[in-house]
């Protein structure tokens, strides 16, 4: 027994240099001022400095990427919940076909790429609402069935523990109309749920380049790629602070998960 | 003895804590010995290093006559039945039984009719074709006991297999196992913390606490003559009264002077407590001067028994008597006398 | 509560916004591409059938072989790091971290995946770097991060954790009881995992790797961070001939690729929940 657990650390042991290595790589390239053919043992640890990423900060072309993504982000968050939880809540109360169904419906975006989705999107809406296409608001209902095979999973699972009946009967019968019975009786139920899908639109926004790409918005991963040529320090550094950031939000949003739970 | 198994001084411990110590138990052919006791009593630990799923800090484990501690589970010749999930989901019941023979790379042939033996064995012949979802809980458990014997095993070993069945269901699965254990001979170890269970298909009963063995033998005989308190607690319902132990053969309740004789005791004189079943007390007419008064504070009818609680006067103590409710002529508030058949009561300090 | 007709049309209402949403923001691009795919744009032959022959058969073929590729080495990796948690669950915390992680790099992609590979594996990486001090020159060898191989382990970052993320909670619904039932019939270890394990768990293999193969072919902002071989893949393709029309007359050939796409993802989307009822039959 102690070969084949040693024989396992192993296994986890390549895995983590795998997942290090890049990281580092990129911390190295964005925050060391020494090109890689010069390094040596003896200047390893000189000339570190934050400089390439308040440099980036300071462009004025990333603050306004990363306002429209985190605004993106936000929107599509809150969008997803608005649309998602009603429609849900109503499929439960229905019958298990609606709800079938929705899932199905979920995992639709699933069969098409995104690539497909945006260029289809460009082509159909450009003719008849063409401010879909030149608003940046018109990514947020992309962004909204990007994320929707993962959101809807998330609140499937939250909505599946509670007795929606119950509940609805509840509120209904001590006089609450359906809105008021939404936000204040099961929205409060479901918040982990709610909290955990709004995480994952987040992750998905900040994230997401296709579409935004070839809509030609200029959101935070779009900087990323176009600043590479003039500040590839600094866009490598902002690149690496994404990566902190997502692992941030993982993790809160997996403590938020867990705390409902149990 | 050539197919049982023998517990000889097993020992076990989990960080500070004693699952097991000194438990010397043996098994001959043919026997269904209980474990019985209460959760964390050792039992389930003791069957789990029995099949090898844990293993010893110290003493042995004989199967045959040979020591199999060494061994691993698959090596040790045991059939084992569990308290859940026992069944591979992706198995049909047929598939099920015929998977120990795979393992053994019996032909199709042989496995063929040993499944139909099976199936008729357990009585379930018609749902081979079943996947054990699709089969209810007290059929699964009979195919999980099927399929452990489908390779003789020399040992069988049931973990708690009835606590996870419906109460309808229990009695029934239970006198299946008795049968076919019965029929088939075979050296059985039986885990539970029913106690009406342990009575009702054991040919001996150990009953453990905190990791030791408190008294082996037949139900009768745990039942009427219970070693210790705890045994005469945990098996069946028993009255627990205190008294003043005046000599040797004789107690009286507090509060009234009548002497009451017991079996004779090595304790000394003072506070003590007597341990009586509840059909070894008798209720007669009020007045009647060997008998302690007392009033009928509640009664229980069940059918052919009925139970009775006796508050019995200047006692301060209530009193649980049962017998067959044709001898059971009161009702609630009348007063009454009791009368204490001894023979089998128990005398322990306080 | 039988609902009257009017409370039954109070009741449908409420799943049309929904509907109207998915319809037309998913359903009419989707239309789209599809009506564009299939006109008649005045060349010889309809797009569609252009869009899978000579070149563009080969970015069809170069697409799926990477995403086969790097999902099944994923499966694999993924496998046995999923494993390994299960083997190693004494170990507290261990787990957290793990599929902590995995749940980050599993949706990490795009920009910052390829910059970091760059940084690591590129021709002035500090992997290449460091492995040469050992006398292990890749640039030597041919190795390119954005060659085929290449983009096979940056793809590898994400497929692995992607598939040690479904198989953990697989992993997890294998009863113990199973496992020493199996023991005590005399099963082997091998035997177990032959003929117990491997089975129950076929089904959430296989939709862990049609996830792969799905999020692979799909995927375009790595591909095309890091350039020359990304160009090679349909997605980036796609991009070519639709973005700002650089070449007039052949959007319609751009729809069709993206049309092929969609078409290929539900092949393997249906092919595999076929494959995983038939492994799951014992469920029903």
């Amino acid at each position: 027994m102690r070969l084949s657990r040693a024989l396992w650390w192993i296994v986890l042991v390549i895995a983590a240099v795998f997942y290090l290595v890049p990281m580092l790589a990129m911390a190295r390239f964005a925050f060391q001022r020494i090109p890689v053919i010069k390094l040596a043992p003896d200047n390893i640890f000189s000339k570190w400095t934050i400089e390439p990423l308040l440099n980036t900060f300071a462009d004025p072309d990333f603050r306004q990427a990363a306002l429209l993504s985190v605004l993106l982000a936000v929107a599509t968050a809150v969008a997803t919940a608005v649309l998602l939880v009603p429609t849900m809540v109503a499929a439960h109360l229905h019958s298990p076909r609606a709800r079938k169904l929705i899932e199905v419906s979920a995992v639709l975006p699933f069969v098409v790429p995104a690539i497909a989705l945006v260029v289809g999107f460009a082509g159909a809406f450009r003719n008849t609402v063409p401010f879909f296409i030149r608003n940046p608001v018109g990514l947020v209902p992309l962004y909204m069935i990007t994320a929707l095979p993962f959101t809807h999973r998330t609140l499937e699972n939250g909505l599946a523990t509670l007795d929606l009946r119950t509940l609805v009967n509840a509120s209904r019968s001590l006089g609450a109309g359906w809105v008021r019975t939404m936000v204040l009786v099961i929205a409060p139920n479901i918040r982990a749920s709610i909290a955990t899908a709004s995480f994952l639109a987040f992750t998905v926004v900040l994230g997401e380049f296709t579409i935004a790409s070839l809509l030609l918005k200029n959101t935070l991963p779009l900087y990323l790629a176009y600043a590479q040529g003039q500040n590839p320090q600094g866009s490598f550094a902002l690149g690496l602070v994404l990566v902190v950031l997502s692992t941030v939000f993982v993790a809160l949003s997996n403590r938020f998960a867990r705390s409902v739970t149990t | 003895m050539t197919r049982g198994i023998t517990f000889r001084d097993v020992r076990k411990t989990f960080g500070a804590t004693v699952a097991l110590t000194n438990f010397d138990v043996t098994v001959h052919e043919g026997e269904l010995i209980t474990l019985l006791g209460p959760s964390g009593c050792g039992k389930s630990t003791a069957l789990r290093i029995a099949a090898g799923f844990e293993v010893a800090d110290s003493g042995d484990i004989l199967i045959g006559d040979s020591s199999v501690i060494a061994l691993p589970p698959s090596k040790r010749g045991i059939g084992m039945v569990f308290q859940n999930y026992s069944l591979f989901p992706h198995l049909t019941v047929r598939e099920n039984l015929e998977f120990g023979m795979r393992v053994r790379r019996v032909s199709r042939a042989q496995r063929a009719t040993r499944v139909d033996e099976l199936l008729q064995l357990v009585r379930l012949s018609g749902l081979a074709d079943r996947y054990p979802h699709q089969v209810s809980g007290g059929q699964q458990q009979r195919v999980a006991l099927a399929r452990a014997l489908a390779v003789e095993p020399r040992v069988l070993l049931l973990d708690e297999p009835l606590s996870a069945l419906d109460a309808t269901v229990r009695v029934e699965v239970r006198d299946e196992i008795r049968r076919i254990q019965r029929e088939s001979g075979i050296a059985t170890v039986f885990v539970t913390h029913d106690q009406e269970e342990a009575l009702a298909i054991s040919d001996r009963i150990c009953v453990m606490r905190d990791g030791r063995a408190e008294q082996v033998g037949t139900p009768q005989a745990v039942y009427r003559y219970p070693a210790t308190s705890f045994v005469a607690r945990f098996v069946g319902k028993v009255n627990d009264l205190e008294v003043e132990l005046r000599s040797s053969t004789t107690v009286s309740l507090r509060g009234h002077a009548m002497e009451i004789e017991v079996p004779s005791t090595t304790l000394s004189v003072g506070e003590a407590r007597l341990l009586i079943r509840p059909e070894d007390v008798r209720l007669v007419a009020a007045g009647d001067p060997r008998a302690l008064p007392g009033t009928i504070e509640n009664l229980h009818f069940g059918g052919a028994t009925t139970s009775v609680e006796v508050f019995i006067t200047g006692t301060g103590q209530s009193i649980q008597i049962s017998d067959v409710t044709r001898a059971m002529n009161f009702g609630v508030g009348e007063e009454v006398g009791v009368r204490f058949d001894t023979d089998r009561a128990l005398v322990i300090r306080s | 509560m039988v609902a009257g007709p009017s409370k039954r049309r109070a009741r449908h209402l409420a799943f049309v916004p929904y509907g109207a949403f998915l319809a037309v923001f998913l359903g009419w691009p989707g239309f789209y591409v599809f009506r564009s795919a299939f006109a008649a744009s005045g060349a010889e032959r309809s797009p569609m059938i252009e869009a899978v022959t000579g070149q563009f058969r080969g970015s069809f073929v170069y697409s799926l072989q990477l995403s086969f590729i790097s999902s099944l080495i994923g499966l694999l990796i993924g496998s046995a790091v999923a494993i390994a948690l299960v083997r190693l669950q004494h170990v507290r915390g261990l787990r957290n971290v793990v599929v902590g992680y995995s749940s980050v790099a599993a949706n990490m992609g795009g920009i910052p995946l390829a910059f970091a590979f760059l940084a690591a594996f590129g021709m002035q990486g500090l992997a290449t770097r460091l492995l040469r001090e050992v006398n292990i020159d890749l640039i030597g060898w041919g190795f390119r991060i954005s060659d085929f191989w290449g983009i096979v382990l940056v793809y590898l970052y994400f497929q692995i954790p992607l598939m040690t993320l479904v198989l953990v909670p697989a992993l997890d619904g294998l009863r113990r009881t199973w496992h020493e039932a199996a023991q005590s019939l005399g099963a082997s270890s091998r035997q177990y995992w032959q003929m117990v394990a491997f089975p129950i768990l076929l089904p959430a293999i296989l939709g862990g790797f049609l996830l792969l193969v799905a999020n692979a072919f799909a995927a375009y902002a790595t591909a095309f961070a890091l350039s020359s071989g990304g160009s090679r893949l349909v997605p980036v393709q796609i991009r070519f001939f639709l973005q700002g029309d650089t070449i007039t007359g052949k959007t319609n050939l751009g729809y069709a690729l993206a049309a092929w796409m969609v078409i290929i993802t539900t092949a393997l989307v249906i092919g595999f929940q076929l494959l995983a009822r038939r492994a799951e039959r014992w469920r029903r």
